[in-house]
């Protein structure tokens, strides 16, 4: 203990400790969902060893316990993570570093140490998750550890009340500063790019489509896609949100090649170069904004022959949007769409891909052949097929979400058995015969529909809006989009999926909130307020930031920036100086008081004052003294004044200020004689 | 009523010569039924004030030398019993007396110093469990050589607090000393003293104290004194609430006494001294002089 005794003496009092503990609870305690359950144990071994030596009944730990601490931890790290330089690692770091600082928590440095750390820490938050809880749980954070800094001041100040009401405060104070930060600060791109969590399972389309997928994807009500549209606004039968084209298929999988996991490589990285197809110079006829949630796929979703000026964003030969990285965390980019027949169409299919898009297994659904080959025989185009199909399923097809199992041939059992099913049995279905038919074909892959939020506002995409439907290739139009579910299921289309599901709509919900009105008006509440928040402010990038900037002011120039910064500071000051002025005044001046002060006022200019604590009357019969030349009027003033402030006179006060307002010392002695009199003595 | 107050000032300053301001303050005391303590060197005419006010209010008068050696009983009173009727009979002390004049109060021990506590606060004594009342006015007027005399004890702050004023008299000017040598001699003008006024009409003095008007303007200055006193690095301990209430009173009086129906800061700032002063401690300086201090420092209108 000896050895220890000059540092027990400067150790950290019991409160400062436990507000330590406290803050760094408060910031460690949502990364316990994704840093490994041995790091929290550490943690709370370090808080329990650190108590421990509060109380004197062990010792501070010494080099050698430190030095096995720390490859203890290196090493859990290295075995949890077995890469360093990603995200999540990094972060475990930061945490571990922050853990371990606990052993050797001594002075109030060290404790300000940890606060700051804990700040840095509680930043790393929004590296995970942006929303609006998660903002709000970074404010209380703050709080905390504010008050934790601020209780390290002293006992008085570490009482909880106290410290955290003084945190509120403070934290208050700064928000004109956070706001005007938020908005000049320059975003930097991130400076490295750091590798995302990308094994995480998410909801979504998929890189393939089998029987099955999309009935899956119609039980999950999270959202997909909001999108915002700058001018006109698309008819419901036209929402189709593109995402992935699938041309091969194998018997039972629809995928296509060179996309596996939520990769995009091999040839499918040919993707077209910026003016390689002229889009028409006319204007597009949507604009619009898509907000997408986290897929961890790189497609993004639009309508046909979409353009984006995002950065990273491309587009393919298919027509559709990809992005450089699997979308991590939501990601906003900007779209014009040319409707298809808005631009001319391409005239060839070269013979390659006209290949890819006539693709079918080598065996496999005799029926389906036979069909489509009958139609062709009985001389039958292209468009004239098409309709013969759609026809039947208009007849005898039924809708549902829960499809009868299929076996091997999914389309014979499909076409001539079962005869009900999902989007994607249709899809899948009618891009067989159709290629079986000889006509270039293909299935798209993406949502439909939507719906309104808060006076069309957005639209608001949930993953049960997932479709899949076919494009057909014609001579003369190029791709045509043709929805099979359109004929079985028009509802479908126009009214979304619950009105065309009806009672097997969410069935296995949990909860069947959605049958709630009001449960549902406030779920698309929530979602809105969600929007805007990343709207305005997680999405507030460079970009936005030069566009605000530029309608605040005019034009970006240092002088205006610094005006822009200047102008709310120096108002700020200004608005507290007059409230320090006003609050060191106390309450409002009785105004007998407030005319004698005048008085006062003018005999201190004149070369007289009161002293303070000085009383009206005994100062009257100095003024007599020293200045008999305004002896008399002083002493009526001052008579007034004690009448009117201490007798609650009223008359007197009407006195007073007739009395006060005609009362200019200089004039009045100059007036009454001979100028080296009635100067006062003092003054002579 | 004016006539009576001046008359009784003036009757005391042919006794105290040439000290006007302490004889009031005395007045303004006993007007706002507070007991005084007059702190001085031996001969400076406290005993004189003292016996010069009871005998001017025309109120019954005893005298107690204090010694060390002095019992609570001495002043209290005590039973002894009477063989003829064969029970015990209460002999009061010089306590049961309407002016009681405690001389060099700080030489008893400090037993019989809180003897007299009781009877100050409560204006009743307790004696063998049985409470007897004080006659009705009640003053104690006591009077202390300075501290540093040998063989003093020192009151403690609880007994100072039951003293709205501690006042001290100090020399008097040359111009006094010299009427004092060529007049008649002090002991002889005491007697000649006749009261100007009963106990009724000191009865209606003291009401009549309370009906001054203190205006919120001035409650306010008393409030921010108060408060300085409770802030200021330099006071030990602040003025209590009973200590501000005196205040409030005493500085009454002192209107009264200079024919005011409302008390001006003027009041407040004359019986500051004196109330504040022994109740404000501080480490080396004297009370007195901080309250000077504080007086410059807070200004009459809050600025």
């Amino acid at each position: 203990m000896s050895v220890h005794s000059g540092q027990l003496q400067t150790l950290l009092p019991r409160e400062s400790l436990l507000w330590v503990f406290a803050a760094q609870l408060v910031v460690l305690l949502p990364h316990f969902a994704h840093l490994p359950i041995w790091l929290v144990f550490a943690w709370c071994i370090a808080v329990y060893w650190r108590l421990e030596v509060f109380r004197g009944r062990r010792e501070i730990p010494g080099r050698v316990v430190k030095l096995v601490a720390v490859s203890l931890a290196v090493a859990g790290l290295a075995m949890t993570y077995r890469r360093w330089f990603a995200l999540e690692p990094m972060v475990a770091l930061l945490a571990v570093s922050f853990t371990l600082k606990n052993i050797e928590l001594l002075s109030r440095r060290d404790a300000m140490l940890s606060l700051m750390l804990a700040y840095f820490l509680a930043a790393t938050l929004f590296v995970f998750d942006q929303t609006i809880p998660y903002a709000l749980y970074g404010v209380f954070s703050l709080l905390v550890i504010t008050a934790a800094l601020v209780a390290q001041q002293g006992s008085g100040s570490a009482r909880a009340g106290r410290a955290l009401g003084l945190s509120a405060k403070l934290l208050a104070q700064a928000v004109p500063v956070m706001l005007v930060l938020f908005v000049v600060m320059p975003r930097l791109g991130p400076l490295w790019a750091v590798p995302q969590n990308t094994s995480a399972a998410s909801t979504g389309i998929s890189d393939s489509m089998s029987p099955g997928d999309f009935s899956r994807l119609s039980k999950s009500d999270k959202p997909a896609l909001r999108i915002s549209f700058d001018g006109p606004v698309p008819p419901p039968e036209q929402r189709y949100w593109r995402g992935l084209v699938y041309t091969h298929f194998d018997g039972r999988r629809w995928s296509e090649p060179g996309i596996t996991g939520n990769r995009w490589a091999g040839r499918r990285s040919r993707v077209r170069g910026e003016g390689e197809q002229s889009l028409p110079a006319v204007g597009p006829r949507y604009r619009y904004q898509v907000i997408q949630e986290a897929s961890h796929n790189p497609w993004l979703f639009a309508m046909a022959t979409p353009h984006s000026g995002t950065r990273g964003v491309r587009t393919t030969d298919e027509d559709t949007l990809i992005y450089r990285n699997p979308v991590g965390s939501r990601l906003a980019y900007d779209v014009r769409s040319w409707p298809r027949d808005s631009i001319p169409a391409q005239s060839q299919l070269s013979a390659a891909e006209l290949r890819r898009h006539l693709q079918l297994p080598d065996s496999g659904n005799p029926e389906a052949r036979a069909w489509a080959v009958a139609r062709r025989q009985e001389g039958m185009d292209a468009e004239a097929i098409s309709q013969a199909l759609l026809t039947m399923y208009n007849r005898s097809f039924t809708y549902t979400l829960q499809p009868p199992a299929l076996g091997a041939n999914t389309v014979d059992e499909f076409l001539f058995g079962t005869r009900q099913g999902f989007c994607e049995h249709f899809a899948n279905s009618y891009v067989f015969t159709m290629r079986a038919a000889g006509v270039p074909a293909r299935v798209v892959a993406g949502y439909q529909g939507g719906e309104w939020v808060e006076q069309q506002e957005y639209l608001l995409v949930r993953q049960y809006d997932a479709h899949a439907w076919a494009e057909i290739w014609l001579p003369e139009r190029g791709w045509v989009r043709v929805d099979p579910t359109a004929s079985v299921a028009p509802q479908r289309i126009r009214d979304g999926l619950q009105s065309a599901a009806a009672e097997e709509f969410m069935q296995d919900a949990f909860l069947p909130l959605h049958k709630i009105p009001f449960v549902t008006r406030l779920r698309l509440q929530w979602d809105m307020i969600n929007y805007r928040w990343y709207r305005t402010v997680v999405s507030f990038d460079a970009e936005r930031q030069e566009g605000l900037l530029r309608r605040l002011l005019g034009e970006i120039s240092p002088l205006r920036v610094a005006i822009f910064l200047g102008t709310p500071m120096a108002i700020a000051l200004v608005a507290l100086l007059i409230w320090l002025k006003l609050s060191s005044r106390g309450p409002a001046l009785a105004p007998a008081d407030r005319v004698y002060l005048r008085f006062c006022k003018r005999m201190a200019r004149a070369g007289l004052p009161r002293n303070p604590g000085e009383a009206p009357g005994d100062y009257a019969r100095r003024v007599e003294r020293e200045w008999p030349a305004l002896g008399l009027m002083v002493l009526r003033i001052t008579l007034a004044y004690e009448k009117a402030a201490f007798a609650d006179d009223t008359g007197a006060l009407k006195q007073l200020r007739r009395l006060v307002r005609v009362f200019w010392p200089l004039r009045l002695s100059a007036r009454s004689g001979i100028s080296t009199n009635s100067l006062p003595t003092s003054a002579r | 009523m004016q006539k009576i107050i001046s008359a009784i000032v003036d009757d005391i300053g042919k006794v105290l010569l040439g000290k006007e301001h302490q004889v009031k303050l005395a007045l303004a005391c006993l007007l706002a039924r507070g007991h005084l303590l007059i702190e001085d060197l031996p001969g400076m005419g406290k005993t004189t004030l003292a016996h010069a006010l009871a005998q001017v209010l025309g109120l019954s008068y005893k005298r107690v030398q204090f010694t060390s050696d002095m019992l609570p009983a001495d002043i209290i009173g005590v039973s002894i019993f009477e063989r003829e009727s064969g029970q015990f009979r209460f002999h009061e002390g010089p306590v049961f007396s309407q002016v009681l004049l405690a001389d060099e109060i700080n030489r008893s021990s400090p037993k019989t110093q809180s003897a007299l506590l009781e009877a100050m606060e409560e204006r009743q004594v307790s004696v063998d469990g049985e409470t007897r009342p004080l006659p009705e006015p009640f003053f104690v007027i006591a009077t202390q050589n300075p501290l540093q005399q040998s063989g003093t004890f020192v009151l403690p702050e609880s007994q100072l607090d039951r003293f709205l004023m501690r006042i001290s008299l100090g020399y008097p000017t040359r111009e006094a000393e010299r009427a004092l040598f060529k007049g008649v001699d002090p002991r002889a003008q005491l007697a000649q003293i006749k009261p100007r006024i009963n106990t009724d009409g000191l009865r209606k003095l003291q009401s009549l104290v309370n009906q001054v008007k203190a205006s919120d303007s001035l409650l306010d200055y008393l409030e921010r004194l108060v408060q300085h006193t409770r802030q200021s690095a330099e006071c030990g301990v602040g003025l209590s609430p009973r200590g501000a209430l005196a205040l409030l009173h005493a500085a009454r009086a002192w209107a009264l006494i200079h024919n005011r129906s409302h008390l001006l800061p003027e009041d407040l700032q004359a019986v500051l001294p004196s109330v504040a002063g022994h109740r404000l401690q501080s480490d080396g300086t004297d009370g007195t002089q901080l309250v000077e201090r504080m007086m410059h420092q807070v200004d009459i209108i809050a600025a």
